[in-house]
């Protein structure tokens, strides 16, 4: 008995020494690389050979996991599509930043060095949250990276010129989104009493705080509350909602969140209510509450061949929250295409490429032309498309 | 006084209060018989809503039910319980038995271990997307009242079904051969191993039936409030904990009130409290701090008598 048990500890100690053999030796190529490849990353020359690399960032793993698959099968999808199409390839080095992780952005920090110190990595697409760009600025921009982000919508971000040439974001800012649900509430709706819940995710909060101002200042009467993403059990906030509110307005970034919600109002006795998501529920989970749900989005075309391939491949599920980081990876791959036209690109060539991005609009999944203003923002994207349910899906409907 | 405000908030904090008893009975279990904070029992109530999920759907999905909505719901309670019921005693083997004559923090440290390894190995193998129950479907999602007093049948389910296993449990503890041989082994191991009891056993079947407790809880918990995902089991674990040790860790009707505790603390601060619901989480581990401050041992619990 004392003998197999040894036998066991030793085969565990034989296999741990093994697993850390074989983690060093894939670790000490990068760290090794890492100080070289940061002193002169900015201008160093990078041979583009035929396959290029983009740092990924998304909470693979984490309490927005379910945000980080739909970013990353996007971001696969384009790389997937571009490889099929190009005679040079793409491929990612990805990074996990568990987004809403009780470790902060620590796990983004640890990816963005990662990237910093990879030789290779030419830009980034990512990372998802307004915090982990506040994060990982100094370190991305320390290397040279540009970033274009899919998901942050922080109107600061981009606005507070510390990441100005440097940050890129597919997506435009709470200043843009905000108003354009507002409106739609004070001018067409016409409501008068509404009710806001935040997830207390900073998404979450600049969108209900652009909101809750721009409804205030137009006479509606606006009560504010917040739930945790992680919540699951809205019942005790719903029994708060008073029974004449008109519009619950719930910037989330989960849409089976939102789907839970709206179904709990239903069964608390609510479901007369309007509810109204912003572009983070964007999706069919969300859609199918009911004819009484509102959305704001990019004005996409779910009919497209790109979105309908997507959804060929993905069981029909259209996973619209990671359509933004199927643009940003193409506003990357594009730059570094443009920066390797001499077979060789430095990361100060590829920023100024993503600067200069001219995507038209029959190119972009996003409906609308990608370029970019001096902060970084989409010039293009001045107003969000407004949306209402059919009971299934999201349809347009004139703002 | 807002009355419908009042009783909504009362049924939402002993729906959930139900199950963060459920939960709470699980660690008080294995507390009480091996003196360990099993920090992956959260995440056990987590697999058995995801065992719950893939029962519905092999028996035709909450749309297209093979049999009636009563025994499809029965079925599911069955799989979920029997599955973490086999989980929990692979765990204690493997986990746990090699553990337990070594210092209390190793085994602490693995059941935080194991607790990752499921969170992980639950991403790995059910993906990172939401599942929907669409208990709506399968239910009905037709709301009740008496006056004031607005309920749904998933809720009435929830806190009739977790009363029931609670009555269920403590009947079994008290007068059954095996729950004599739990009470045993809880007051002291080494004693009831000298009597002739099986200790290995009574261990393994105290995580069965707490585990199975959890899966019940996992599948009241989706049927209620629809969605499951990889993350659910850690607040709710906590939560549960939090219940345990209000009630008193190792009581099994202190586990039961402070379920009860727990869920309308969080249900009334969120309804009363400024800001209830954004640091609902605040007061309900404020409380936590308050009993034990109080009462140490919980408001069940009992002191260890030490020899002097």
């Amino acid at each position: 008995m004392r003998s197999r048990r040894a036998t066991v500890v030793a085969a565990l100690l034989a296999l741990g020494a093994a697993l850390a053999v074989v983690a060093g030796a894939y670790a000490t190529p990068n760290r090794a690389a890492a100080p070289a490849a940061q002193a002169g990353s900015d201008a160093a020359q990078v041979k583009c050979g035929k396959t290029r690399t983009i740092g990924l960032m998304a909470p693979v793993t984490g309490p927005a996991a379910s945000l980080g698959k739909q970013q990353v099968d996007w971001a696969q999808y384009y790389l997937s599509t571009y490889n099929k199409t190009h005679k040079t390839k793409i491929k990612f080095q990805t990074e996990d930043t568990q987004l809403g992780a009780p470790t902060g952005t620590a796990e983004a920090l640890k990816g963005a060095q990662a990237l910093a110190g990879g030789p290779n990595v030419l830009g980034v697409v990512g990372p998802a949250g307004s915090n982990e760009i506040v994060g990982i600025t100094k370190t991305l921009k320390d290397a040279g990276l540009a970033w274009v982000s899919g998901s942050s919508t922080r109107t600061s971000l981009t606005t507070d010129g510390t990441r100005t040439g440097y940050m890129f974001r597919s997506v435009p800012p709470d200043a843009i989104q905000g108003p354009t649900a507002a409106n739609y509430i004070i001018k067409k709706l016409k409501y008068k009493r509404a009710y806001i819940i935040d997830d207390q995710e900073t998404y979450s909060t600049g969108l209900a705080d652009v909101v809750e101002q721009t409804l205030k200042a137009a006479g509606v009467t606006v009560q504010r509350d917040g739930v945790s993403q992680q919540q699951s059990d809205f019942s005790s906030l719903i029994a708060k909602i008073p029974r004449d509110t008109q519009i619950v307005y719930i910037p989330w970034q989960l849409p089976p969140k939102g789907q839970a919600f709206g179904n709990q109002m239903k069964a608390a006795g609510k479901g007369s209510i309007k509810l109204m998501g912003a572009d983070g529920l964007f999706d069919s989970s969300f859609a199918s509450v009911g004819s009484h749900v509102y959305d704001t989005n990019f004005p996409l075309n779910p009919k497209s061949k790109v979105i309908a391939g997507f959804k060929k491949g993905h069981g029909g599920d259209g996973e619209y929250f990671g359509a933004p980081t199927y643009a940003a990876t193409q506003v990357v791959a594009t730059a570094i295409d443009k920066a390797c036209s001499n077979g060789t690109a430095s990361r100060a060539e590829v920023r100024a490429a993503i600067r200069a991005t001219k995507i038209p609009a029959a190119r972009s999944l996003l409906g609308l032309a990608i370029r970019f203003n001096r902060n970084g923002d989409l010039a293009t994207a001045h107003k969000f498309g407004l949306y209402k349910s059919n009971g299934n899906v999201f349809v347009p409907i004139p703002g | 006084m807002n009355w419908s405000l009042f009783f909504d908030l009362t049924v939402s904090g002993l729906t959930l209060g139900s199950l963060y008893a459920l939960i709470a009975l699980g660690y008080s279990l294995v507390y009480g018989i091996l003196k360990l904070l099993n920090f992956a029992h959260g995440d056990v109530y987590m697999i058995g809503a995801f065992l719950g999920w893939y029962a519905l759907h092999a028996l035709g999905g909450p749309m297209n039910p093979t049999f009636t909505g009563a025994v499809v719901l029965l079925l599911m309670f069955v799989v979920a319980m029997l599955g973490c019921g086999v989980l929990g005693v692979a765990i204690e083997r493997f986990a746990y038995r090699p553990l337990r004559n070594a210092p209390r923090i190793a085994p602490l440290i693995s059941a935080l271990g194991v607790s990752i390894f499921l969170q992980n190995s639950a991403l790995l193998i059910f993906g990172a997307s939401f599942r929907d129950y669409n208990t709506f479907d399968l239910i009905g999602v037709k709301t009740y009242n008496i006056g004031s007093l607005f309920f749904s049948v998933p809720q009435l389910l929830t806190v009739a079904a977790a009363i029931a296993l609670m009555v269920a449990l403590t009947l079994f503890v008290a007068r059954s051969r095996l729950g004599k041989a739990m009470r045993s082994t809880s007051f002291d191991r080494e004693a009831a191993s000298m009597m002739g009891i099986d200790v290995d056993r009574v261990i393994s079947v105290t995580f069965f039936i707490g585990s199975a407790l959890a899966g019940a809880a996992g599948v009241m918990f989706a049927l209620v409030f629809g969605q499951i995902y990889h993350f659910m089991g850690f607040i709710a674990g906590l939560k549960g904990f939090t219940a345990a040790v209000i009630g008193g860790i190792g009581s099994i009707p202190g586990a039961m009130i402070g379920g009860l505790i727990v869920g309308l603390a969080e249900s009334y601060a969120t309804g009363y409290l400024p800001q209830g619901s954004t640091f609902q989480n605040l007061y309900v581990f404020a409380l936590l701090i308050l009993v034990i401050l109080i009462r140490p041992s919980g408001l069940f619990g009992r002191a260890a008598i030490t020899k002097v």
